[in-house]
């Protein structure tokens, strides 16, 4: 049963408002996906403690080539910034294809990593650009890979009665480097994944540099592609090439069969549709920035 | 404690009024205010007929804790036209025959009004996305797309 | 041509202000003082006997006002649909089920309900009802619950294990002889999935018991009338003493409330009665979708025979739907998908047989286009393979066979008019069908393909169900009209159709005309909206209502003026002599009001006319008032549609795209332009929704698994093709102005062009829809 609901004004605000109540006060942002598992029972809070009006946390930022995003920033936000759409267009696609408008208006690109189902389009996403995030506790800071905030299925490491995480930043990404999202759905808006693919290259001339590649619901969470990825590195970006690596996707997708949004061997079977595409978008961006 | 005083800005006026910790924003407008212009077809986000602007952006009222509207300016669809002066996208979606059952419509006009208060030249994905999250199985969409652009058309040569 | 006024003209919807403003009432919107609110218990099983049931600790929570059980509500069996009000003898409704019972028979079905002073309390209150089930045995697939050893859903199925009410069957010709004497024959079976009306506004009653024990319901339901003859049934009151009335407006219906709204409606007067005071229902969306009727899902059997040069010779249809737990459209709705399927072509030796079966799913009922979607997604592709097995064009073969005006058919009543072939030319043009074998490039991975479909539909329900309109319509003091008709208006426009025919048949503007609508208490019996009907057939009666009182105007204008009533006319509310200018002088002086009415103007000139107001005012100080009545039974007419489709198919995903779908309509005379091409718009996206993602289908304890708007996959604005909407009229001597039905039509082809669409790209036939993402994937595998 609620008791309360806060809106703190400052970061210090709202940790002191978890520190308070002792675990029965719970982080709050959009509230998109929380609400709902509140009204099924499969999360409690006593007290909420709304964090979106916190001026810091609903900004977007570059400086020094790290772009950050506030943990108050919604999808919508980060779909329409020009700075994630020019240095991370894979996370403005991904964060434009969750739900409806109106859900991208409320909810919050944070919110829907640590909401951690395995395929939160943001967070596949993100994984791929290798972000980072910042954690508060009362006694600390502390950065985590934002793969790292899975701990299992719909469970999230971060503990939001008592941690507020307040941005997650990556590296811009160069001239030579590109992104791309793929997204196998099955209508274009109020639907989850059935499949998500995030990747990220780095061209030199013709070749690879090398590629982070993300999968998912493949796993408990967002999946590194690692042995597609390690065919990229180095190697010249040729069809045949892209198709190998994304052959080799599979074998580290584990996906489950879900009688709502496909079976696991349709799953496997066109994932490697997803990583080509992905891929060869990705390419041909780097190769038109030069 | 379970009840709280919300006040902000509703269609213009200040407006305060007691709510319970638990009730939505969808809650509030409808059963305490009486303004039912906005609908209730789902509850979880998943029509759009609840939707209303909340500091200039489309959202789901039903999703909106109602104390997350403490201080904001709502506007739902009883505040945007008078019978003597309707908005122009109300105007368009008369004469397009962009209404039917009429269940999404007030949903569907808060989306638009939120799309055109920041783009009067929207093409037509702007227009789709726009709509998105606004379910309607009346109309397959064909007209609603063309009343907003006739909105948009109309706005502009206003101005 | 005739000129019209009023008909035929775009005019903007009579309902759109309040709509547009968000001031138009719903029954969701609806509330009355001391109002409480009530909340349903449902079945955890698919099939289960109540053992005990403990309301105790809900009766005992603060708020709570009353709990409702199979213990303490009426035991009167009933039919949530209108067939219980409107079956035409020798058939016999079927009754099976009661407010509450003490059996479940689907994940869903009502167990209890209860009514406190909000909803929160109504649910917390559900929780602490107890009740001990003992699980039965369930089956979910309707050829298994046919098996002998399968669990009887209802007692007393005499047509066949859990068949409901009758079989179905429709001869015509000699077809085992004319199977014989085709050259090609094909032969196939389709299935179908169960769809959902979707429709955006949940069922919802609130029911109000007076002192002095009359039951007045605001509902969403789409027949009032019929409504009212259950609930006074069911609460063992005269009819006269419940009001069924819509507030006005209807958040959409495609048929999934031609009767009842689900339960909403007995359960809030059951709760009413116990409570002592107002309540209202509204059903959450899961409520919606687990616990109101869906469309039918089944199996259909098609084998067409014909000669050599493509003229049909035999067909054979069988039909096997599964009805759910209860049989509401069970019966009626086999019956129009033979009806129907077998009046699109001139086929001389033809035969249906068809029935539904009950099973441990959500009742399945009326959903737009009643079985008819069903039976042509089957026949379209029929049609399609015989065209490659007899090497012709797919569209010279329908031309070849399609219907023509008096031709012999199945049907009790004549084809009239038919503008099929036109639909067909104008679709096919639309579409570019000629560029359907160069869409692709060798090698492509997206492959694109057209398609055609072809249908008809009725106008109404007669002969099928009782169907009869009445309407009035009654010259006010000052001219203008009031008109009343029991339909209501479920989004389709009617509450602007009606009154413009009745400006049209009377010579007055559209906005002389009001119109109440919806409300057992104020208009006379109506059948309601469903069957395509509500302009067809709702409308003969306005037309009748309107020429009666026209008559009893002319007639007394005759006097007025001097002339015999046939040489009058009336034009924008004034009556004038035909053959003569109007004279403008005299028109609406306003002599008559001052009740010294004449013939004579005040010039002395001899009058020529006179204004309907002052005629009216003229009257009224003479103890007259204009009243026409009209009470018909509709005839019924063919509307008929064509639709081609343009798809994209992925071939390394299985996605399919519809890029476009051309839909050329035969609708008669279209009233409102406007308002047909929303109505053929709206379908049309239905049809793609049902042909390529929509689908509810149940996990093994018999739990839907689609039961939300997220995962139900209705097309989104996002996902919707490009539609033309073509509207043909071929004029039928029936419907009112010529106006032919057209509300279900635009999905009835839909699915079977799309389908034709997919083979065209592919090369690959499929029996079965919705053509999701991975069962395309899968043929396409398959194949290779």
């Amino acid at each position: 049963m609620l008791q309360d609901y806060l809106v703190p004004k400052t970061i210090d605000q709202a940790l002191s408002h978890l520190q308070n109540n002792n675990g029965k006060a719970r982080i709050i942002a959009g509230g998109t996906d929380l609400l709902l598992d509140l009204k099924e029972g499969k999360k409690e809070a006593g007290i909420l403690v709304d964090i979106t009006r916190i001026p810091g946390l609903k900004v977007i930022t570059m400086e020094n080539g790290v772009v950050r995003i506030g943990s108050a920033a919604t999808h919508n936000q980060v779909a329409k910034s020009d700075i994630i759409r020019e240095k991370a267009l894979v996370l403005a696609q991904a964060a434009r294809s969750v739900g409806s408008l109106q859900i991208r208006n409320s909810g919050t690109v944070v919110g829907n990593v640590l909401n951690a189902q395995p395929a939160a389009d943001t967070a596949v996403a993100l994984t791929a650009l290798g972000a980072v995030a910042e954690i508060l506790s009362p006694a600390k800071k502390e950065y985590l890979p934002v793969e790292e905030l899975y701990a299992g299925l719909g469970k999230s490491t971060l503990d939001s009665t008592s941690q507020l995480l307040t941005m997650v930043q990556f590296p811009a990404l160069l001239k030579n480097q590109g992104s791309a999202f793929e997204r196998l759905e099955q209508r274009k808006a109020l639907a989850l994944p059935m499949l998500n693919v995030a990747v990220v290259v780095s061209l030199s001339g013709e070749q690879f540099e090398w590629a982070r590649i993300v999968m998912a619901p493949v796993g408990t969470k967002p999946v590194r592609a690692t042995e597609s990825e390690a065919i990229l590195k180095g190697a010249r970006a040729t069809s045949e090439l892209i198709e190998k690596a994304a052959g080799a996707a599979i074998a580290q997708a584990n996906p489950r069969d879900s009688a709502l949004r496909g079976s696991r061997e349709y799953r496997l079977e066109v994932l490697p549709v997803l990583v080509k595409r992905a891929l060869e978008s990705a390419v041909a961006q780097a190769k038109g920035n030069f | 404690m379970s009840v709280k005083t919300l006040s902000f800005i509703l269609n213009g006026e200040n407006t305060v009024v007691e709510v319970a910790l638990s009730d939505m924003l969808v809650d509030v407008l409808r059963e305490k205010l009486l303004l039912t212009g906005t609908k209730k077809g789902c509850g979880k986000g998943e029509c759009g007929a609840c939707t209303v602007i909340m500091n200039g952006e489309a959202v789901n009222s039903c999703m909106v804790p109602a104390l997350k509207a403490e201080g904001a300016i709502v506007e739902t669809i009883e505040g945007i036209g008078r019978p003597d002066k309707l908005h122009p996208l109300q105007e368009s979606f008369m004469d397009q025959g962009a209404i039917q059952c009429g269940f999404c419509t007030p949903g569907m006009i808060m989306s638009a009004k939120a799309l055109l208060d920041k783009n009067l030249t929207p093409n037509r994905e702007d227009i789709r996305e726009a709509v998105s999250g606004n379910i309607c199985r009346c109309t397959g969409y064909v007209k609603i797309e063309k009343a907003v652009s006739v909105a948009a058309k109309q706005i502009r040569e206003n101005q | 041509m005739k000129e019209y006024d009023v008909i035929g003209k775009n005019v903007r919807r009579l309902d759109a202000a309040e709509k547009a403003t968000g001031t138009a009432t719903f029954s969701t919107d609806f509330s009355l003082p001391g109002m409480l609110h009530g909340k349903v218990l449902r079945s955890p099983y698919p099939h289960a006997k109540i053992v005990s049931i403990d309301t105790a600790e809900a009766e005992k929570l603060p708020g709570v006002k009353a709990v409702a059980t199979y213990q303490n509500t009426p035991r009167e069996i009933f039919n949530t649909s209108a067939t219980m009000a409107f079956t035409v003898p020798a058939l016999e409704p079927v009754l099976d089920q009661y407010i509450f019972d003490n059996i479940v028979r689907y994940v869903g079905d009502e167990v209890a309900a209860v009514a406190a002073v909000s909803e929160k309390v109504a649910e917390a209150a559900l929780e602490l009802i107890k009740v001990e089930y003992e699980e039965l045995p369930a089956i979910f697939d309707p050829l298994e619950a046919m098996e002998p050893g399968a669990p009887d859903i209802h007692p007393n199925c005499s047509a066949g294990k859990n068949i409901p009410g009758e079989i179905v069957k429709i001869p015509f010709g000699d077809v085992d002889k004319g199977f014989v004497e085709s050259d090609v024959v094909f032969e196939g079976r389709f299935k179908l999935p169960v769809q959902k009306q979707a429709q955006l506004e949940t069922q919802a009653a609130v029911a109000q018991v007076g002192a002095d024990g009359k039951i007045t319901v605001w509902s969403t339901t789409q027949t009032p009338h019929p409504s009212r003859s259950i609930l006074a049934k069911v609460f063992g009151v005269p009819e006269s003493k419940v009001r069924v009335l819509n507030p006005p407006y209807v958040g959409g219906g495609f048929g999934v409330r031609i009767g009842l709204s689900a339960k909403a409606e007995p359960i809030a007067v059951a709760l009413a009665k116990l409570a002592g005071k107002p309540v209202k229902v509204v059903y959450s969306r899961e409520d919606d979708f687990i616990a109101s009727d869906t469309r039918h899902g089944g199996y259909v059997s098609i084998k067409l025979g014909s000669k050599k040069d493509g003229t049909f010779h035999a067909m054979e249809l069988k039909g096997t739907l599964n009805t759910g737990a209860y049989c509401s459209f069970g019966c009626e709705t086999p019956g129009v998908m033979g009806a129907m399927g077998l009046a699109v072509y001139r086929v001389p030796n033809q035969s249906y047989y068809g029935h539904s079966v009950y099973t441990n799913t959500s009742p399945a009922g009326a959903m737009r286009g009643f079985g008819n979607p069903q039976a042509m997604f089957a026949i379209e592709s029929a049609v399609d393979m015989m065209a490659e097995k007899l090497g012709m064009d797919p569209l010279e073969l329908r031309l070849k066979n399609i219907m023509q005006v008096g031709d012999p058919w199945c049907l009790p009543y004549p084809c009239q008019s038919t503008g099929l072939a036109e639909c067909i030319e104008k679709g096919a043009g639309s579409i570019g069908w000629d560029n359907r074998n160069s869409l692709n490039q060798p090698g492509a991975k997206k492959l694109r393909g057209i398609g055609a479909g072809v249908g008809t539909h009725v106008s109404n329900a007669w002969p099928f169900c009782v169907d009869y309109d009445n309407a009035y319509l009654a010259v006010q003091q000052d001219g203008s009209i009031h008109l009343a008709a029991g339909v209501p208006d479920i989004g389709t426009g009617t509450s602007t159709t009606l009154p413009q025919l009745a400006a049209e048949a009377l010579g007055v503007g559209l906005g002389e005309v009001s119109l109440t609508f919806g409300d057992t208490a104020t208009t006379p019996f109506d059948i309601g909206s469903h069957a395509s009907r509500t302009c067809y057939a709702a409308g003969t009666a306005v037309v009748a209502a309107a020429n009666d009182a026209r008559r009893q105007v002319l007639e007394y204008a005759g006097d007025f003026l001097n002339v015999p009533p046939e040489r009058l006319d009336i034009k924008g509310s004034v009556i004038y002599i035909t053959g003569q200018e109007l004279g403008e002088q005299c028109a609406g002086t306003g002599v008559c009001q001052t009740g010294a009415g004449t013939s004579v103007c005040e010039t002395g000139e001899k009058r020529n006319s006179v204004s309907l107001r002052d005629l009216a005012y003229h009257a009224h100080l003479r103890n007259k008032q204009f009243i026409g009545v009209g009470r018909i039974v509709p005839g019924n007419a063919p509307p008929w549609q064509a639709h081609f489709a343009e798809v994209e198919v992925d071939t390394e995903t299985g996605q399919v795209k519809v890029l476009k779908v051309a839909a050329a309509h035969d609708v008669g005379k279209a009233i409102n332009p406007c308002i047909v091409e929303g109505q053929i718009e709206g379908g049309v996206l239905m049809g793609v929704g049902y042909a390529t993602s929509e689908e509810i289908t149940y996990d093994a304890k018999g739990r839907q698994l689609h039961n939300s708007l997220h995962k139900y996959m209705l097309p989104t604005a996002e996902d919707a093709p490009e539609i033309d909407a073509i509207v043909v009229e071929a004029s039928d001597p029936t419907g009112p102005f010529g106006a032919k039905g057209v509300g279900e039509t635009g999905l009835v082809p839909t699915a079977g062009a799309i389908a034709n669409a997919v083979y065209n790209a592919t090369g690959i036939r499929f029996y079965e829809i919705p053509l999701t993402e991975e069962k395309v994937y899968r043929a396409l595998k398959q194949r290779v």
